[in-house]
């Protein structure tokens, strides 16, 4: 719920520089080193990720009966064939981890898409029109807020056999309350402004207000914080893999990989821990950028930049 | 106090709507899911008529809104059900698959008397253990804003949320527990089973800890009134206990009171790692097990947390800071 954490949106103080609020964040973003090394981390591990399957030979599902439980290539008896060591059945990890990689991340970021456009949607009904249509959008909200998301996520799960499509939706449903909540808050905060009530006195219709004129106001500067919640999703996704209902197997995730490696842990304590580091690895370098925009983007709303 | 009466009445309701519509919505999915729960209580070796006689008994085969008519009413009478699995000792039913079994087993009330004591003990004590952990440092980093110690608390953060938890519970337990054997873990025979969990939940907690002490301690740096108070010759103490801290205090509550679900999630899967005999391992095993009743009693006792604890926060901010209005 990393957005709540935002701040109302102040309008811009002054306009100095012919410079949209955007550009202005994105110039402060990249002025801390914290955002350089995290998108060196991701572009490496995302770069492996989409390369490096293409070039080996090696299979992430192909067992190799003579091979299992090689260790990493730091430890002695380690190969450089296996950077990372191989599974119980013989299987490279490095490459495992990397196919893993990629389902999280494709799994993630459309969930982060989807929760951000529901989201968004209440959100902005909710603010905009009030009364009513607020109050029972909001109690929705809350609703789906209390409720712990791991009971539903097993529940729907169960119900319906894990994919990447409803894993992906089951993330969904747990992060839209969020940004439901906070696009409502400036919405209403928007909803008072002279253009807006110009807009309406002009005849305008809601949706146009609403989609042309509120949204590319509110929306952008939540949108640079949902950067976070894709390293929040990803660990979901894991945790839903390691308990068994996340995309099945012999797909690879961090999940089931490190589920199946659970019961070798302390004669090949490998199998388990090396994807983790690697799944840290991302997440370190996913919210190294997202923490460096939240914070780029703070200074400038507040019109410290 | 006329305010607060209102304000009380006014978020019970809506506190009590929402629980209704959380409870309802579970109740629902739950019968959506596959796999008869009268099915799995009787086993594979009873015969199908056996089997729906049973279902009729437990009112299994009534409209979904029938039966949650009836399951309210009996939890307004106190009566969570009674588990469809677990048996009266804690453990499973001992083959419990016979017709009658129904009466040895669990209620969800007694459940839930086991498990909540220790899910509160574990979640305390990592509540002590986050703020042990994020207080110096958050604070020290809003004092110290755009320092070296900021910048050290910003990755010191990033690294903290990036840690997945089950990944950190499984090390711990292997390098503490099982190779170093400093802290017993998995499963419970003593207090000293609850500092692994508990320090695991802690990690995932205090960075939001750190980075909302860090940046509202800042902001409240900035204040006319704090950076008049030297003016004034107030001590630095008396302004930070006083200015600074009573300040940061309001927004680090809300960010509390938003984290209690997601804390709940945590202390889920925590608990299923490390066998700790809390509500998350009960709740694991019921969805495992298609145990309704458990789910239901489950999903509703931390819907209504959820809502009494913003309702406290809300209360404890207006205590601290008058300003805010109910």
């Amino acid at each position: 719920m990393s957005s709540d954490t935002v701040i109302e949106t102040a309008p811009p103080r002054t306009r100095a520089r012919m410079e949209t609020p955007g550009r202005r964040i994105w110039r402060a973003t990249y002025q801390q080193f914290e955002f350089k090394l995290g998108l060196f981390l991701l572009v490496v591990l995302v770069g492996a990720a989409l390369i490096y399957p293409h070039m080996t030979k090696l299979s992430p599902t192909r067992m190799h009966i003579m091979q299992r439980f090689w260790p990493p290539v730091f430890l002695p008896g380690g190969h450089w064939s296996h950077l990372l060591g191989t599974d119980q059945l013989g299987r490279d990890l490095f490459l495992r981890s990397l196919i893993g990689l990629q389902n999280a991340l494709m799994i993630s970021v459309s969930a982060v898409i989807i929760m951000f456009v529901v989201g968004a949607i209440v959100g902005l009904l909710a603010g905009f029109y009030g009364g009513i249509i607020d109050t029972v959008l909001m109690r929705i909200t809350d609703a789906q807020l209390a409720v712990p998301v791991i009971i539903l996520a097993i529940t729907i799960l169960t119900v319906h056999r894990p994919s990447p499509e409803s894993v992906t939706l089951v993330l969904a449903l747990s992060g839209w309350p969020g940004y439901a909540r906070v696009v409502r808050s400036v919405t209403l905060a928007e909803r008072q402004r002279e253009y807006v009530r110009g807009a309406k006195i002009l005849g305008a219709s809601p949706i146009r207000i609403m989609l042309q004129m509120i949204a590319p106001n509110v929306l952008p500067p939540i949108a640079f914080v949902a950067v976070l919640d894709i390293a929040r999703m990803m660990i979901f996704e894991a945790i839903l893999g390691f308990i068994g209902i996340g995309v099945q197997p012999p797909t690879p995730t961090f999940g089931n990989i490190i589920a199946d490696g659970r019961q070798y842990l302390i004669n090949a304590w490998w199998i388990s821990t090396m994807p983790g580091a690697f799944l840290f690895t991302t997440l370190l370098g996913i919210n190294l950028v997202g923490s460096s925009i939240e914070r780029a983007r703070n200074k400038v709303l507040e019109g410290r930049i | 106090m006329a305010f607060l009466a209102t304000f009380l009445i006014r978020r019970l309701a809506q506190g009590l709507l929402i629980v209704l519509i959380v409870s309802f919505a579970i109740f629902t999915a739950l019968r959506l899911v596959p796999g008869d729960p009268a099915r799995l209580i009787l086993g594979p070796m009873a015969s199908d008529a056996v089997v729906e006689q049973t279902a009729r008994e437990m009112g299994l085969r009534d409209p979904i809104p029938v039966q949650y008519v009836h399951w309210l009413g009996q939890v307004l009478h106190g009566n969570l059900g009674t588990s469809f699995i677990k048996a009266k000792s804690g453990g499973e039913a001992a083959g419990g698959r016979d017709v009658s079994a129904l009466g040895d087993k669990a209620t969800v009330v007694e459940l839930l008397e086991q498990s909540v004591p220790m899910t509160l003990q574990l979640a305390a004590l990592a509540l002590v253990f986050a703020f042990m952990i994020s207080l110096p440092i958050g604070i020290l980093a809003g004092m110290n804003s755009g320092g070296w110690f900021d910048r050290f608390a910003v990755y010191l953060g990033s690294a903290f949320v990036s840690i997945p938890n089950f990944w950190l519970a499984i090390v711990l337990a292997l390098v503490v527990t099982a190779e170093l054997q400093w802290i017993p873990s998995i499963g419970y025979e003593g207090f000293a089973y609850t500092i692994l969990p508990a320090f695991v939940i802690a990690i995932e907690m205090s960075p939001i800890f750190m980075r909302s002490l860090a940046s509202s301690i800042a902001s409240a740096k900035q204040r006319n009134f704090v950076q008049l108070a030297d003016v004034r010759g107030l001590s630095k103490r008396r302004v930070f206990l006083r200015h600074i801290l009573r300040n940061a205090a309001v927004p680090v509550l809300n960010v509390f009171g938003v984290q209690i679900g997601a804390m709940l999630g945590g202390v889920l899967i925590v608990e299923y790692i490390f066998n700790y005999p809390g509500v998350g391992l009960l709740t694991v095993q019921a969805v495992l097990e298609r145990d309704f009743p458990v789910i239901q009693g489950v999903a509703l006792i931390s819907a209504c947390l959820f809502v009494v604890i913003n309702i406290l926060v809300d209360l404890i901010s207006t205590k601290i800071d008058p300003r805010l209005d109910f």
